[in-house]
């Protein structure tokens, strides 16, 4: 196959959802809530869901460009904390200085994601175990920056995080929005060359695509998402807290193989990534309203999730076998 | 490669319009709140805990139902939700909005952050749910405290070992994390309490209200200060100041602030023998209890009296003391429990009820 057909192939691959098993898995996963929580179509239960979604959604975006370049970055849920609680401390409860907030924290994302790539790319370390030990420098980077919980986001923020725009939450819109993002980048040669490099980097090279700046560009990309990801957080939050991210670094990985982004690099989109980290935050809900005992709760979510993993992973086992 | 089919990959994409179609549609349809018919007998009540590792939130969690079960039997609460898990800022948030998505009349709340939850309480106050968080004070208006006074708490084993070190007595500190508002609140009033009674503070050290943590720093300010009266330290580590202190073989000369915990009362009761002497104060995870009482005020439609609240925080009564006096007495009831095992108290509903007009 010549290149440019494969990559025509893929172009469309991201919005469409990477695989029928995760709008499956999210089909189950709503119908389940829906069964158990009898008010979750309703105006709060609706815009609380998305509001406790977007996070999630956004960090998974950037796991997903990293992974399809090849590479993994333990370090994004680090950066989250690390860009939240700079763009707490620039806003200090003032409106006026949201854009400039704003702009620090996707600064400190893309520089954090710079970093990374840095090390993985030029250095060559090992992106588990790089990634890991720049997820202390940031976390320990944030608690400079805010050793204790505090800071205030403009009210203003919150309540139109929580807001809807004719009965459409903001929220849902945020998602929306980060899909478009993603689109756009999609479309850019950038995305396509981290398609190529995660799926064969000597052919990539042989193809003349720049490896190692694809791979910093993957890193700076999943920097981006992260701070993405702050800014909702704060919007969530309303404050600063120096330990706000760290949990979200494994359901990013998780909501990325549930949407089908093959962890080897190349193969998948962030359209399933999207799905992945909605199903995610779901089986949380469906565990709590089907009153699983609390001592039990975790257990039942992490099975949960394995099982979800599980089936995530079957429609890529057939694609390996023989063309049916 | 496989190449997909193209009208396979339009179908799928279909759905995925289509699904967003309906979520749209039903998003629009349906813009009205829920549950706000609160008010009423019988009230259910929602707990939310975001850390489970340690015994202190374990009976906080069982004394919880085991109030509830006696309200429930009167008829006047109907269901316990309880979210309890280890988790961070977010997780606690998506636990509360569970909570109000269950349409509780009233949430329980031990908060993992002071300030962090403050928009998702707005969001429960909203749906008229009423919040009150225990153990650890927040920061939103919105919230009523239900805490113990930290600094009466502190203050009362300050006063004790200000009193047996004497005028120009040297102590040492061990307090547990640097800027915890709870640390704070401690220091600060014990401080206090040192610098009038003329005792010197001859450094602070941080143990991180762990045992181990609080040993290990003991053990190396005994080698740095070997001249010292005593030591001031909070709950969760007087266990492992009480073991460097031992090592050091210096129990006789070293007095200890201790903690109503049953791993330290053991040690302290083998020590009497030789005249070992402490102090300490109950920080009771019964304070949920003491949050469930008013909460069924609240929600009765009570309103506080002017003079039990101040701002928004409530301050509960610290319930007792151990001390020489009643060492016997207290460590006859909870001798059979394990180390962990924190000594305990609430307000009776009576006591509750006199917070209110």
């Amino acid at each position: 196959m010549n290149v440019p057909a494969r990559l025509r192939d893929l172009r469309w691959a991201g919005v469409q959802l990477s695989g029928v098993a995760t709008v499956a898995m999210l089909v189950v996963a709503v119908a389940v809530n829906t069964a158990l929580q009898p008010n979750f179509w309703g105006g709060y239960a609706l815009t609380s869901n998305f509001a406790t979604f977007v996070p999630l959604v956004a960090i998974a975006i950037g796991q997903t460009v990293v992974v399809l370049s090849g590479g993994l970055d333990l370090s994004l849920g680090a950066q989250v904390t690390l860009a939240s609680v700079v763009a707490v401390q620039v806003v200090d409860g003032r409106l006026d200085r949201l854009p400039l907030a704003a702009a620090a924290a996707l600064g400190v994302g893309m520089a954090c994601g710079a970093l990374n790539g840095l090390v993985v790319a030029l250095l060559r370390l090992q992106p588990i175990v790089a990634t890991f030990a720049t997820s202390f420098v940031f976390s320990g980077l944030a608690l400079v920056v805010l050793p204790t919980p505090g800071g205030s986001v403009p009210i203003e923020v919150t309540t139109a995080y929580r807001d809807s725009v004719l009965g459409v939450p903001v929220a849902l819109l945020a998602i929306v929005g980060l899909a478009l993002l993603w689109r756009v980048l999609r479309g850019h040669r950038v995305l396509r060359h981290v398609y190529a490099v995660g799926g064969d980097a000597e052919a990539a090279y042989a193809s003349l695509v720049p490896v190692t700046r694809t791979r910093v560009w993957a890193y700076v990309l999943g920097g981006l998402f992260a701070a993405l990801s702050a800014l909702a957080v704060l919007a969530n939050t309303g404050s600063g807290d120096p330990f706000v991210g760290n949990e979200l670094t494994l359901a990013s990985v998780a909501a990325v193989v549930l949407g089908g982004t093959a962890l080897a690099g190349g193969r998948g989109g962030a359209g399933g990534s999207i799905l992945g980290a909605m199903v995610l935050a779901l089986v949380t809900n469906i565990v709590f309203f089907a009153d699983v005992p609390t001592t039990y709760r975790q257990l039942v979510n992490g099975a949960v999730i394995i099982l979800a993993l599980a089936l995530a992973g079957i429609p890529a086992l057939q694609k390996r076998r023989p063309a049916a | 490669m496989v190449l997909m089919p193209r009208p396979s990959r339009r179908w799928r994409a279909g759905i995925a319009v289509g699904a967003l179609a309906v979520l749209l549609a039903a998003c629009g349809a349906d813009g009205g709140g829920s549950g706000d018919e609160a008010g009423g007998r019988p009230y259910t009540i929602g707990l939310s805990n975001g850390f489970v590792g340690s015994e202190w939130r374990t009976q906080m969690v069982e004394g919880l139902q085991a109030a509830f079960a006696e309200y429930q039997k009167e008829g006047v609460v109907d269901e316990l939700v309880v979210e309890s898990a280890d988790t961070d800022v977010n997780g606690q948030i998506q636990q509360i909005r569970n909570l109000i998505n269950r349409d509780v009349d009233a949430i329980i709340v031990n908060p993992n952050s002071e300030t962090a939850l403050d928009a998702v309480f707005r969001e429960a106050i909203q749906q008229g749910i009423k919040v009150l968080a225990i153990d650890q004070a927040v920061t939103s208006k919105d919230v009523t405290n239900v805490v113990i006074d930290q600094a009466e708490w502190a203050r009362i084993s300050a006063e004790w070992l200000a009193k047996q070190v004497g005028q120009g007595g040297s102590i040492l500190v061990v307090n547990g994390i640097a800027g915890h508002p709870a640390n704070e609140m401690r220091w600060g009033a014990a401080k206090a309490v040192f610098d009038k009674a003329g005792v010197k503070v001859l450094t602070v050290a941080d143990g991180n209200w762990d045992q181990a943590t609080g040993q290990q720093v003991m053990t190396n300010l005994l080698a740095t200060y070997p001249d010292v009266d005593g030591v001031w330290t909070q709950d969760g580590m007087a266990e492992g100041v009480f073991r460097a202190v031992q090592a050091a073989g210096r129990l006789d000369k070293i007095k200890i602030s201790g903690e109503a915990r049953v791993g330290f009362m053991r040690l302290w009761n083998a020590g009497r023998a030789d005249g070992f002497e402490s102090i300490g104060v109950v920080n009771p995870p019964g304070g949920a209890v003491s949050a469930l009482h008013m909460a069924v005020n609240v929600l009765d439609g009570r309103k506080f009296a002017a003079g039990s609240i101040s701002g928004n925080t409530v301050h509960v009564p610290i319930p007792y003391t151990v001390d020489q006096a009643t060492f016997d007495q207290q460590w006859g009831k909870v001798s059979g429990e394990s180390d962990a095992y924190s000594l305990d108290g609430s307000l009776t509903r009576e006591q509750a009820a006199e917070f209110f007009q």
